[in-house]
């Protein structure tokens, strides 16, 4: 909202210095969100929150800027003004409760009787309100002084009388702004014995507004319930002036002052022939709320000691005026323009607010005792710093992108769009991070980097049951194979495979297998699925060289993304005491065949030799010179011990002949 | 040769040996078969019986004499040997070490610890939701029923299932306390977003929020919890403002402001305030028995405080050269 400094100034009846003005008013709750030179005088544009519809005119601002400094404010000056000829329309609030008071007068035979007033151009200018017509300047005017929206009609284009009622299904109305707007049942409208006229508390029809060609005009002044204004306009995608202050609410006994005041400016500016005002009000007109509170109930939110009388005078300031007390309670009265106001906290924040939020007390408490547990947060946190030991840098991705990207990879199938995006690029929620991932490495190629090493943990989003998993993803990129000058690190399959063993060993999580991958986008012969109790939880490997060119890159990365959602959270808790006893340990080497995985060796290993052994280790394969064709040569170092003794000779020796035999049987191995 | 020559020829000799082969000669000259030490022993026969036990004292004294020096040598020539062989060891230390490979962490999740670590200390649980939400959670049982105006404040991005993105952490809120009653005491990070993109604005960004839920809590408790946190991420010479705002899920709110120690302007931080009793009611407490506070903060802006951060949206570009810093 934009006011004129001056204007301000001129309703609190002083003149402090705009800076000061506007640390006052951001003291009480009205932020100011910017100051602008305008003609000679400064528009200050307010962010004010939504709940303070009292404050949407400079009058409302300057009320409650003198209740915080404790200067008089008479918000009311008695208005009188007297029409000539009767009002010939009738009235009929048909939608009772939500318009339960309409007032309306009619005005004929315009006269300029002297030059319209600057004051009135400037505020609408700095308001930022379009000059239509001089009545309709003059009744946006008054609106932005008093917070009351009116509205002007051209009398000759409403046939019969004026009813407010709710919209009937299928109705129509444009508004201004040449908008067709398709009505729901709950749409409130002014309408004549044809159509909608208006959208009531929102926006004027086109075809009954007035133009310069207008004769007669109507002007309008109601009191619109703000449950039925609120969320209408924003529902067909606009704001108005009025509609932003009907939602919030306009001071149920503001209409009528309002109208007059606008009434005396056309007075003063046109010769004219005004009515008499018509005002229609029902029971459902509202009441002023009241609500009841102690002072024990302020001190006990506040933490602070404030007597009666404080609280009374305080609330006082702010017109919230004390009707009855009784032993335990002080009953309030809230002011028409409050619509804020409805329980006691709400009382209580008036208070605070006059005080002043840094006149309150710091209280120390210590009331909630609460046992450690260890968060998903912690356990996130702690895989980060694992990845960023292993070199990794952390990257951040937003959770949507291009749709086509995921469409370029094949995994847009149970993708989520978004409704609204805010552009295409960012209109589908990702499946994977993967092409997060492959254009942050597209994006750091570009800028010069030869190497990259990047983990991200976020969400990937699906169209299932489950929507969203957490996910942590990781891709290495060495283009030059730049040795470091006495390192020889291979960033490769096993690099990543290496690190996902350490990961797992890490995390205590065990059970971990490793299967030839399914995954599309990874290179079928060199990847890896990853499954946590026969269950997939990830994969592993080099991207399939075919999606390059859609990633816009030349050279294949090596990538991992695993679901971190699923992985048991396996805390240390229980340190067990070595072995005391010594560790043997005997190096085996066999040939077998060659498509005997390490996988099914260990596995034999393992099932041969069932005492004793703590480990297995491969430190080496080798096929070539000396072995026959077909064949490999697989080595391994094996460790055996016990926690009761020391193992002889003799319990080795047996070990160990039954994994030869094993190794023998099973694979047809032959030792070396 | 007489017993002194003798002692004088060890002594020289053995001063003079600086290898293992010297030394094994050495032994050959004075204990080998023909050796002087052993030719001198011999002469015992050649002495009246009751000479012979002082003749056997001196020979005793010269092999101790003899052996010591052995010994010694020894010692002197071993770590000759250790010596020589690390003059062979010598490398260029200022070469660069083997493994050059350490990542860093976003600065947002630098940040996140950082106000995380600090009330983790004070014994909030820390507690996670979901990003996609329903309207339930993201609005009304957070006191926004549908059509109320602070819904503008919020724009949401809708899915086409129905839900949204979750425009705040606080659903995270009344999902904790539906988990685990009260008392209550968490924090809650994470990715919230909204439809909005410019300097200042990104479409997803992190929020931390923190919720106490007890008996009697009041206003003085939340300023003082804040005020605390802000000595420990600031430092204890910042100047602090509250001042009144509006959440429909506390009330009274505040707003809080601390003064940039540069430019002297006041810079928005969080927002707070009471927990409002429909929301209370909402969560299954009793807003008569139950009372709490809450608060809430941008993680961007806290990062862009910490580390003189410009544009906002350089956090999300992820080139490794602002991330490796």
């Amino acid at each position: 909202m934009k006011i004129l400094y001056s204007r301000i100034t001129k309703a609190i009846n002083a003149k402090p210095k705009i800076e000061s003005l506007c640390d006052d008013l951001t003291l009480i709750g009205i932020e100011v969100d910017e100051i602008k030179s305008f003609q000679g005088d400064k528009i200050i544009d307010f962010d004010l929150t939504p709940n303070r519809g009292d404050c949407f005119s400079t009058k409302g601002l300057a009320r409650d800027y003198c209740a915080f400094k404790g200067k008089k404010f008479s918000s009311v000056k008695k208005v009188s003004f007297k029409g000539e000829a009767k009002f010939t329309k009738k009235i009929k609030l048909s939608a009772r409760e939500a318009c339960s008071a309409y007032s309306a007068v009619s005005i004929s035979n315009l006269k300029l009787k002297k030059k319209f007033p600057e004051n009135i151009k400037k505020s609408l200018k700095a308001a930022g309100i379009q000059s239509i017509h001089p009545l309709v300047d003059i009744v946006n005017f008054v609106m932005l002084e008093s917070g009351q929206p009116m509205h002007v009609f051209d009398q000759d284009k409403i046939e019969g009388d004026i009813e407010v009622r709710f919209a009937k299904s299928k109705e129509q109305i444009k508004i201004l702004g040449e908008k067709n707007l398709k009505l729901t049942k709950d749409c409130l409208v002014i309408s004549d014995k044809k159509e909608p006229i208006a959208f009531a508390g929102i926006s004027g029809g086109l075809n009954h507004s007035v133009s310069k060609k207008t004769k007669n005009f109507i002007i309008e002044s109601a009191f619109f319930d703000p449950s039925v204004i609120k969320g209408k306009a924003r529902r067909y995608g606009f704001q108005t002036d009025a509609s932003q202050r009907f939602e919030r609410g306009v001071d149920f006994n503001l209409h009528e002052i309002a109208l007059k005041e606008a009434l005396l400016i056309i007075q003063e500016i046109y010769q004219a022939d005004i009515s008499q005002i018509e005002t229609t009000k029902n029971k459902y007109f509202p009441k002023k709320k009241l609500i009841s509170i102690s002072s024990a109930d302020v001190n006990q939110k506040l933490g602070t000691n404030l007597n009666e009388n404080t609280i009374k005078s305080i609330l006082n300031r702010l017109e919230i005026k004390l009707i009855k007390r009784n032993k335990f309670n002080l009953t309030f009265e809230v002011p028409s323009h409050r619509f804020d106001l409805s329980i006691k906290e709400d009382l209580i924040e008036e208070v605070a607010r006059i005080v002043g939020y840094d006149n309150l007390p710091q209280i120390k408490s210590n009331q909630v005792s609460q046992h450690y547990e260890k968060s998903k947060y912690d356990f996130v946190n702690e895989m980060k710093i694992f990845m960023i030991n292993k070199g990794f840098n952390e990257v951040i991705n937003y959770s949507f992108l291009d749709k086509q990207s995921l469409e370029n990879l094949g995994i847009e199938e149970k993708s989520i769009s978004i409704k609204n995006p805010l552009n295409n690029s960012l209109s589908t929620l990702r499946t994977s991070l993967l092409p997060s991932l492959a254009a942050n490495l597209e994006f750091n190629i570009n800028r010069g980097q030869n190497f990259l090493n990047i983990f991200e943990i976020g969400k990937s989003f699906s169209n299932t049951s489950s929507k969203e998993a957490l996910n942590l993803a990781g891709l290495i990129y060495d283009d030059e194979k730049f040795k470091n000058w006495n390192t020889n690190q291979n960033y490769d399959f096993f690099f990543l495979k290496g690190l996902l063993e350490d990961f797992f060993e890490e995390f205590r999580i065990e059970k971990v297998s490793w299967k030839r991958s399914k995954n599309v986008l990874l290179h079928p012969f060199a990847s890896a699925d990853i499954h946590l109790n026969r269950k997939l939880i990830g994969s592993v490997g080099s991207i399939n060289p075919s999606f390059l060119k859609s990633l816009g890159l030349n050279k294949a990365f090596f990538y991992f993304e695993i679901n971190i959602e699923s992985l048991p959270r396996n805390d240390l808790e229980k340190l067990k005491a070595p072995s005391i006893y010594p560790i043997s340990q005997r190096d085996f080497s066999f040939e077998i065949d060659k498509d005997i995985s390490y996988e099914q060796v260990t596995e034999c290993i393992c099932n041969s030799s069932k005492n004793f052994l703590i480990s297995s280790r491969i430190f080496d394969i080798y096929d070539g010179q000396n072995i026959s064709d077909g064949k490999k040569s697989i080595a391994f170092r094996l460790s055996w011990g016990s926690d009761k003794k020391t193992l002889s000779e003799e319990d080795i020796s047996k070990e160990a002949n039954l994994i030869i035999s094993g190794m023998q049987k099973k694979l047809n191995a032959i030792l070396r | 040769m007489d017993l002194d020559a003798l002692k004088a020829n060890l002594k020289k000799d053995f001063q003079k040996i600086v290898s293992q082969a010297e030394l094994n000669q050495l032994k050959v000259k004075y204990l080998g078969k023909k050796g002087q030490i052993t030719e001198f022993s011999k002469n015992i026969k050649n002495l009246p019986p009751k000479d012979r036990p002082t003749f056997g004292k001196k020979i005793g004294e010269l092999r101790t004499l003899y052996e010591n020096f052995v010994l010694s040598s020894q010692e002197r020539i071993e770590l000759e040997v250790i010596n020589e062989s690390l003059k062979k060891d010598r490398i260029d230390i200022t070469l660069p070490g083997s493994f050059k490979s350490q990542g860093k962490l976003h600065p947002l999740t630098i940040t996140t610890k950082k106000i995380a670590d600090f009330f983790s200390s004070k014994g909030y649980l820390i507690e996670d939701g979901p990003e996609i939400e329903s309207d339930y959670y993201n609005f009304d049982a957070l006191n926004i029923p549908k059509d109320h105006p602070a819904r503008d404040m919020h724009d949401t991005f809708y899915l086409e299932n129905g839900n949204l993105l979750r425009t705040h952490t606080s659903p995270v809120q009344i999902r904790s306390i539906e988990k685990r009653g009260a008392p209550l005491k968490i924090i809650c990070p994470g990715k919230v977003y909204r439809s909005d993109a410019d300097k200042t604005h990104t479409p997803m960004f992190h929020q931390i929020e923190g919720l106490v839920i007890s008996e009697n809590v009041n206003f003085g408790h939340l300023k003082n919890e804040i005020m605390t946190f802000i000595d420990f991420f600031f430092g204890p010479d910042t100047k602090v403002r509250f001042r009144p705002s509006y959440f429909p899920f506390t009330e009274p709110s505040a707003e809080v402001d601390i003064m940039d120690k540069k430019s002297k302007n006041w810079l928005e931080i969080m927002g707070c305030g009471l927990v409002h009793p429909n929301v209370i009611d909402m969560a299954g407490l009793d807003s008569k028995k139950f009372s709490g506070f809450a608060f809430g903060m941008g993680i961007e802006r806290m990062a862009k405080l910490l580390y003189e951060i410009e544009d906002m949206r350089s956090l999300f570009s992820n080139d490794i050269k602002f991330l490796s810093q």
